[in-house]
């Protein structure tokens, strides 16, 4: 992860990308040389702050050897360059402009995303024949020997406007969009690193999905079966009741035929009636009992039967959930090797 | 004041009584194997072995002119003591054993007063309930004599 993203997500920090984050330094010199050789005009590359981040190319002799000699000279000139520089960040587009000491010199803006991070400057180069008292008079502010100082400014090299102006245009296209594409490719990197995150998040959520999936399959298998048990236990009360109800039945009778014998023993068999009338009674309510735990164990046994109907709905749901899950897993590593060729190509310089 | 012990007892859901004097006891059906005798009239059910004797049992439905009806599980047997001996009636279910007052029996109505000898003996009533008593051996005795075998004077 680069400094400028931040670590939580994987947005960059636009604040943070700076002109070597976007600009490859080697290719950006070769091509300044060749450029600077070619045109015959002289440049530097500098960061925001204004820090040189390539060697100068082409310096001329009335630059290097006489206006940068002296402390007045130099301060002058990073004076002027600054200047220049200012403007060009604030239009952001190349500034042409004449400098303290009298040559045509050009700032190039390199700019990202509306934002200045470096500036190419150049030139050192003049638009029209020099008048050498101009040069004699900026000899003397800087403190150089003004002789040698015009001689010098003869070397410099004459171009048309247009065509300084022209080659400010090329540096300042060709470096804008080394950095936009850079940055674009930083993005890119940054998009799929995000995607591949998530993805990653993704295979492994569906992993326990897959995994949960299984478990409620598992759990509600034995769910059924357990209901099922319920239901033979239902079966076992209903035959006991059965056999209760057979009980009661036997005994009603036997209270029935008690009474019977006592109605037959007369005066004498009144207080086994009575007895015999109770055991009728007993037998009724235990008769009665049976036919309230038999609507009871119904009531159970139907609600068995939809628990079961219920709990197939439940386990065909969740076969068709791990189904579905199967799938997306599927795309999602289709959308992973996707994502890995993304990633292979955002980073490949 | 005069009372009458009835055991009642339903058919085709009428319900029936009988002095209970008359009742040697009451049997489930289910509990026994009915052998049925061929060539005998309707109104004979079949025969069942009671404690190594045999016993016959009577239709009520038949006699009733009431409509067949399979012997279910609460079925019983009332076991009565008749001609000196034990006939069995075949019965839906044995209701209830009450105690009857003479006010609230009366004499059946004259048409059937008009037979002689009819096996209704009066009609009790019992709150909204209203009670056939019947005369066990007349029940019977007005089967077709010549075709019934009469209990245990047929035993071989």
């Amino acid at each position: 992860m680069s400094k400028y993203q931040e670590k939580a997500g994987h947005e960059i920090n636009l604040d943070k990308i700076t002109l070597t984050d976007v600009i490859d330094l080697g290719f950006l010199q070769q091509f300044q040389d060749d450029f600077a050789k070619g045109v015959g005009v002289a440049s530097v590359t500098v960061d925001a702050e204004g820090k040189p981040v390539t060697n100068p190319s082409s310096y001329t002799r009335f630059c290097m050897d006489f206006v940068h000699s002296t402390d007045c000279g130099d301060k002058r000139c990073a004076e002027s360059h600054h200047k220049g520089g200012e403007e060009a960040a604030r239009t952001g587009k190349p500034f042409v402009y004449e400098c303290h000491a009298g040559v045509i010199d050009f700032a190039a803006p390199i700019m990202l995303e509306g934002r200045h991070i470096g500036t190419i400057l150049g030139g050192q180069v003049l638009a029209e024949e020099p008048i050498e008292d101009k040069y004699r008079k900026v000899a003397k502010e800087i403190g150089v020997a003004e002789e040698a100082f015009v001689e010098a400014v003869k070397d410099v090299r004459i171009l048309s406007r247009e065509r300084i102006e022209a080659a400010a245009n090329v540096l300042f296209i060709v470096a804008n969009n080394m950095s936009r594409e850079a940055y674009q490719k930083m993005k890119l990197q940054t998009a799929s690193e995000t995607l591949s995150d998530g993805i990653g998040q993704i295979s492994a959520t569906m992993q326990e999905l897959a995994a949960s999936a299984s478990t409620v399959s598992h759990t509600q298998t034995n769910l059924n079966n357990e209901i099922k048990n319920v239901n033979t236990v239902t079966g076992k009360i209903d035959e006991v009741m059965d056999f209760i109800k057979d009980i009661a039945d036997e005994t009603r009778l036997l209270g029935l035929n008690a009474a019977i014998e006592a109605a037959r023993a007369g005066e004498a068999g009144l207080g086994f009636g009575v007895v015999a009338q109770e055991i009728r009674k007993l037998s009724d309510d235990s008769k009665q009992t049976v036919g309230r735990i038999k609507e009871l164990t119904t009531i159970i046994k139907e609600s068995v039967e939809k628990t079961v109907v219920m709990g197939n709905a439940t386990t065909e749901t969740i076969e068709q959930q791990a189904a579905a899950i199967e799938e997306v897993t599927a795309s999602v590593e289709e959308i992973n090797s996707l994502t890995d060729e993304l990633t292979l190509l955002s980073t490949e310089k | 004041m005069a009372s009458i012990q009835l055991v009642v007892f339903a058919v085709d859901d009428q319900e029936y009584g009988i002095d209970v004097l008359a009742v040697n006891g009451i049997l489930r059906a289910k509990k026994f194997k009915i052998q049925l005798l061929p060539g005998m009239p309707k109104s004979i059910e079949g025969i069942i072995n009671l404690r190594g004797q045999i016993k016959y049992l009577y239709n009520l439905r038949h006699k009733f002119h009431l409509q067949d009806a399979a012997i279910s599980d609460e079925s019983k047997f009332i076991m009565l003591n008749i001609y000196d001996s034990i006939a069995g009636w075949v019965v839906d279910e044995v209701t209830d054993i009450v105690k009857m007052d003479d006010e609230n029996l009366e004499v059946p109505p004259n048409c059937v007063n008009g037979f002689a000898n009819h096996y209704i003996k009066s009609i009790g009533k019992i709150d909204e309930r209203l009670i056939i008593i019947l005369d066990p051996e007349k029940v019977l005795a007005q089967e077709d004599l010549e075709d019934i075998p009469l209990p245990d004077k047929l035993v071989v």
